[in-house]
């Protein structure tokens, strides 16, 4: 956008009542783009990561080993029914302090960062969610179907991710796609540690400016962008992953 | 056949063996190993200086999550309310009214509840002035009416799946047989409804009490902020750990009962 429009954009949304003057300021605008890049960046590191940690619980939850099995349940609930915060709290706070206290012992700087923690912390707290889409799915897999990929010889890894997974993809897509909608708007609590993300900086800004309403109209704009897209995905993925019988 | 071995009776067995049982899950277990830690520590006054500072300091988290529960009750009882009408609404015959709360329940559901709060804490005033009164509206209220917001959004799409769950043949059996169209209502659809919106109804309930955690970042005195300051009171390394590891199972003690009674729900449903 060049420079003369942005000054007639705030004027005309000044008419309306909206003070987005913080805009021509460069310094602040560079912030909120940051923001909004930084949402971008937790975004597209977290659902592959959610991704990976809901296959490999899924994995461990559905191997019929108990002694994998029932960790990944215990696992499973405590991240469910706590708060993603207190989580984030927990990694950060103690975990994080524990490992610095450690390497600052033998002489070393910690290299995790808050982003670090969010990454980690939101795909293991959306992983098990996708875990638990991916078991029932897989659940949801004929027996007939697994009982003839049997006597076609496959093993049990072949089974997994030759048969069971691609079909319980299938019947998980919605709730996946779901679950990724929820991972998109989960990734504000990362302003909680200072991160900065778009909801960090806007409150940045906010409290110099006291524009609270224009800044939360642009935060939900954008986030409604982004889950448009994670579900317009979701659609595109459903209608080409297809298969008649096998989930809608 | 297959279904007659998989329900097999509980092999019968004598009468001490039932209690044993019960001494051997995991969660009995785990209270006697924790009995048996406190009684060791009592006696021979060995208490880790840890636990007893999280034992002076539990009176205050209990009172932190009060607080929480307050919240999460009166924000689902508000959201419950508007979600039916919003609910009830978009099923209306009138398109303008369909599309307007089409939009409510997108803009709510797909906003992070964390920004919803910071919403609610920093558009509405401190005070409220009503005529010649002037009412204090504190922050722990706009928690409650960030978090009705989104509780909303979500009760009208439960209820409209619910509603439009119910086979439309039984409309017209139930029409057939002359009830008026409000008997119909009252009588057979709605007494199926509450039934399947029990479920996600308690997941939302749970999910949103997970979510009074992020009153503290808008200075509400809730359990998170009450172990935020006991840590940085106390200011220990292990006290730290012991209290933030406290304030998880608090919050697993409280939601994972409901997800049980969920889960529990939901199987006794899948029958129907």
């Amino acid at each position: 956008m060049s420079e003369g429009v942005l000054p007639q954009l705030v004027a005309a949304f000044k008419h309306v009542g909206l003070n987005y003057a913080f805009v021509l300021d460069i310094s602040e605008r560079q912030a909120f783009a940051h923001g909004l890049l930084v949402t971008l960046q937790l975004c597209l590191l977290t659902i592959p990561g959610s991704l990976a940690a809901g296959v490999l619980l899924a994995g461990l939850l559905t191997s019929g080993r108990p002694w994998l099995a029932q960790p990944a349940r215990a696992f499973v609930e405590v991240t469910r029914n706590t708060p993603t915060l207190v989580q984030l709290y927990c990694a950060f706070l103690v975990l994080n302090m524990l490992i610095t206290q450690q390497l600052q012992t033998h002489g070393g700087g910690n290299p995790l960062t808050p982003f670090v923690w969010v990454v980690i912390v939101v795909s293991l707290h959306k992983g098990v969610f996708h875990a638990e889409a991916l078991r029932a799915g897989i659940e949801a897999v004929p027996q007939v179907t697994l009982e003839a990929a049997r006597s076609l010889g496959f093993s049990r890894r072949q089974l997994l991710w030759r048969v069971e997974l691609p079909l319980a993809l299938r019947f998980a897509l919605p709730s996946l796609v779901n679950n990724v909608v929820d991972l998109v708007k989960m990734t504000a609590v990362a302003s909680a540690i200072a991160v900065g993300d778009v909801t960090y900086e806007s409150i940045m800004i906010w409290t110099q400016r006291d524009n609270v309403l224009e800044l939360l109209l642009l935060i939900l704009l954008y986030f409604g962008l982004l889950t448009w897209l994670v579900s317009w995905a979701g659609r595109w993925l459903e209608t080409r992953l297809r298969m008649p019988g096998y989930g809608q | 056949m297959a279904s007659d071995a998989l329900l097999a009776a509980p092999p019968r067995t004598a009468p001490g063996a039932g209690l044993l049982r019960a001494l051997r899950n995991p969660w009995s277990l785990g209270a006697l190993a924790v009995l048996a830690l406190l009684v060791f520590w009592t006696s021979t006054g060995s208490t880790p200086a840890a636990f007893v500072y999280l034992w002076t300091w539990t009176p205050a988290l209990l009172r932190g999550l009060l607080a929480n529960i307050e919240i999460s009750v009166l924000a689902v009882a508000l959201g419950t309310v508007v979600g039916l009408v919003v609910g009830a609404l978009s099923l209306s015959p009138s398109r303008a009214l369909r599309n307007a709360t089409r939009w409510y329940v997108q803009a709510f559901r797909n906003a992070p509840i964390l920004v919803l709060i910071y919403f609610t804490t920093y558009v509405f005033p401190f005070e409220v002035h009503l005529v010649s009164w002037t009412f204090p509206f504190p922050d722990w209220i706009k928690v409650v009416l960030g978090l009705a917001l989104p509780t909303s959004a979500n009760v009208a799409e439960i209820f409209r799946g619910a509603i439009q769950s119910i086979p439309s043949a039984q409309w017209e059996a139930s029409q057939s047989l002359a009830f008026r169209r409000t008997q119909i209502f009252r009588l057979i659809v709605l007494p199926q409804c509450v039934r399947r919106m029990l479920p996600p109804w308690m997941n939302l309930y749970a999910s949103i009490t997970m979510s009074t955690s992020l009153a503290s970042l808008v200075g509400v005195h809730d359990v998170v902020d009450t172990a935020q300051i006991a840590s940085n009171t106390v200011a220990r390394t292990d006290f730290t750990i012991l209290v933030y590891f406290t304030l998880l199972a608090l919050f697993f003690a409280y939601c994972y009962p409901i997800a049980r009674a969920t889960r529990a729900l939901e199987r006794r449903h899948e029958r129907h």
